[in-house]
């Protein structure tokens, strides 16, 4: 991270702290971070911090996998058919029209207070935003490109590996981006409506006990594992196409 | 060997309210093995679109087209297409750029590197192998855009307006490094531009294409020895060369 990041992020700790400390003054509305860092410490010597994290990562990892392995493969046959594009496009838009959390509590009573409910909201929220950013990828990939591949014999598949998904490869990673946070969103939101472990779990039963400090643990968890997805495709970007790098600083 | 030659081609587009617009009503040339021929004339006229034509990215809609007595139908190895527009893949390096073609074409990669190595002397490029095209100028962009093309060893080049974006005075050492390549690989090329200046210095012949729809409306032999220095361009056979072909479009501009 920059430095400048850091030290944002250093502040707006500090900033929170004070807010709370000498302006709020109710922790029902708002605690300190100090208070957390307690909560944080009480949560994991119970050990019951452990199995929130472990429940609701195992969701959001089995979620946003299959979102990315799934949605990258229709966005790439959407991209590249267009008769997969005709068949698909008005679902597709009438699903990212609608808010598809609303569905949350239907996928608990369909398929119980199990991981699997929760799986499948984070999948669903997440595959949209990758299918649409990798099939625009594909779609807008310069003509140019693809006539010196042409001009050159390329046949279909070279065209493919060689021009488009290069070409798609930065969209591509913005949607997986853009899946994450929805994700994360999946798994709690599914979470409030039944289950029996998760930070979803954590956070419904803290606000219930006004106990805020528990609540913002949670919350801070998970914007971290949001953090840390978002630095980690970032890397990954910058492994698979050190070129843009190069391209963003000139 | 490599005799371009083109009989009574016509090609026409759709346009957007679904009528047919002929860009090419007949247009028949030859270039001969090794010979440098330039094409002008007014914009719009398909110049591009004959280009696309004879590399076989687009097809026409009559007559024929045949290298060394053979018909094309087609991109092929034979031909070598050097972009208008800056077409460099922007994330291969320039040796993964001038590479292309051969890797298309899976060609060993020992192989490869050495074909690749000798062209980036040859277009003068050492030492930028690595870089990437967002890296370079504008001119460098257009040596390895040369480069590319010539990796496939084909017997025509195809250029359209590859130094079009380049400030003057690099269009004009590009002009003269194009000459020196062109001396040293001997390839036909067809070769599009709208600067009858530099027309003139490249060209052997001077082909002249009408406004649309476009027929070929003079041919302009170049008879200026060769090895031509840049100083040559101020020599009046060739500025006469220049009044006359703009006298030309002039006339078809007027239309
Ligand atoms: N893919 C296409 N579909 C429809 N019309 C086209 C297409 N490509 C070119 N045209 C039309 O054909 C005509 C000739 O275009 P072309 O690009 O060949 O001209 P040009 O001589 O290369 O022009 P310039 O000198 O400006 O580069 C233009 O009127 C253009 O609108
Ligand atoms: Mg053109």
């Amino acid at each position: 991270m920059k430095k400048a990041s850091v030290l944002s992020l250093i502040g707006g700790v500090i900033l929170w702290e004070l807010v709370a400390r000498f302006i709020v003054k109710s922790t029902l509305i708002i605690v300190p971070p100090s208070h957390v860092v307690r909560a944080f410490v009480d949560l994991v010597r119970q050990g019951e911090l452990q199995t929130h994290v472990y429940v609701s990562g195992l969701e959001f990892v089995v979620g946003f996998g299959l979102a990315a392995v799934v949605g990258v493969l229709l966005g790439l046959a959407i991209g590249v058919s267009d008769l997969v594009r005709d068949v698909l496009e008005p679902w597709l838009s009438a699903l990212y029209a609608t808010p598809v959390v609303a569905f949350a509590p239907l996928f608990v009573v369909w398929m119980g207070i199990g991981p699997s409910s929760k799986v499948a909201v984070a999948f669903l929220l997440a595959v949209l935003p990758i299918i649409i950013n990798t099939s625009a990828g594909i779609r807008t990939t310069d003509q140019n490109l693809v006539d010196v591949a042409r001009s050159f014999s390329a046949t279909r598949g070279q065209v493919f590996f060689k021009i488009l998904i290069p070409y798609a490869l930065a969209f591509i990673i913005a949607g997986l981006r853009l899946g994450v946070g929805r994700a994360i969103i999946g798994v709690v939101v599914a979470e409030f409506f039944g289950t029996r472990a998760g930070l979803g779990y954590l956070i419904l039963t803290s606000s219930q006990l006004f106990d805020t400090s528990a609540l913002f643990v949670a919350v801070v968890i998970l914007a971290g594992v949001g953090v840390l997805s978002v630095v980690a495709l970032q890397k990954l970007e910058r492994w698979l196409a050190p070129w843009r790098e190069f391209a963003i600083r000139t | 060997m490599a005799t371009l030659e083109v009989e009574g081609l016509c090609k026409s587009y759709r346009t957007p309210n679904g009528q047919d617009m002929p860009v090419l009503k007949d247009v028949s040339f030859t270039a001969a093995d090794g010979e440098f021929v330039a094409i002008v004339g007014p914009s719009g006229c398909g110049k591009t679109t004959f280009l696309r034509v004879l590399d076989g990215l687009a097809g026409a809609d009559g007559g024929s087209i045949a290298l060394d007595g053979r018909p094309i139908a087609g991109p092929g190895p034979d031909r070598g297409f050097v972009f208008q527009s800056d077409s460099l893949l922007p994330w291969r390096t320039v040796a993964d750029n001038i590479g292309f073609g051969l890797e298309l074409q899976r060609r060993d990669r020992a192989t490869a590197r050495r074909m690749v190595s000798d062209l980036v002397r040859l277009v003068g490029l050492e030492g930028f192998e690595r870089y990437y095209p967002h890296q370079l100028s504008g001119g460098m962009r257009q040596r390895v855009n040369l480069a590319r093309a010539l990796a496939i060893d084909p017997g025509v080049l195809l250029m359209d307006e590859p130094f079009a974006a380049l400030d003057a005075q690099t269009r004009e050492l590009m002009q003269a490094e194009l000459l020196r390549i062109w001396a040293e690989a001997h390839k036909t090329v067809v070769f599009i531009t709208h600067q009858i200046d530099e027309a003139v210095y490249l060209a052997d012949r001077v082909v002249v294409f009408s406004a649309r729809p476009s027929v070929v409306k003079a041919t302009i032999t170049v008879d200026i020895p060769r090895p031509r220095p840049l100083s040559a361009k101020r020599q009046p056979a060739m500025l006469s060369r220049v009044d006359e072909i703009w006298r030309l479009i002039e006339e078809e501009v007027r239309r």
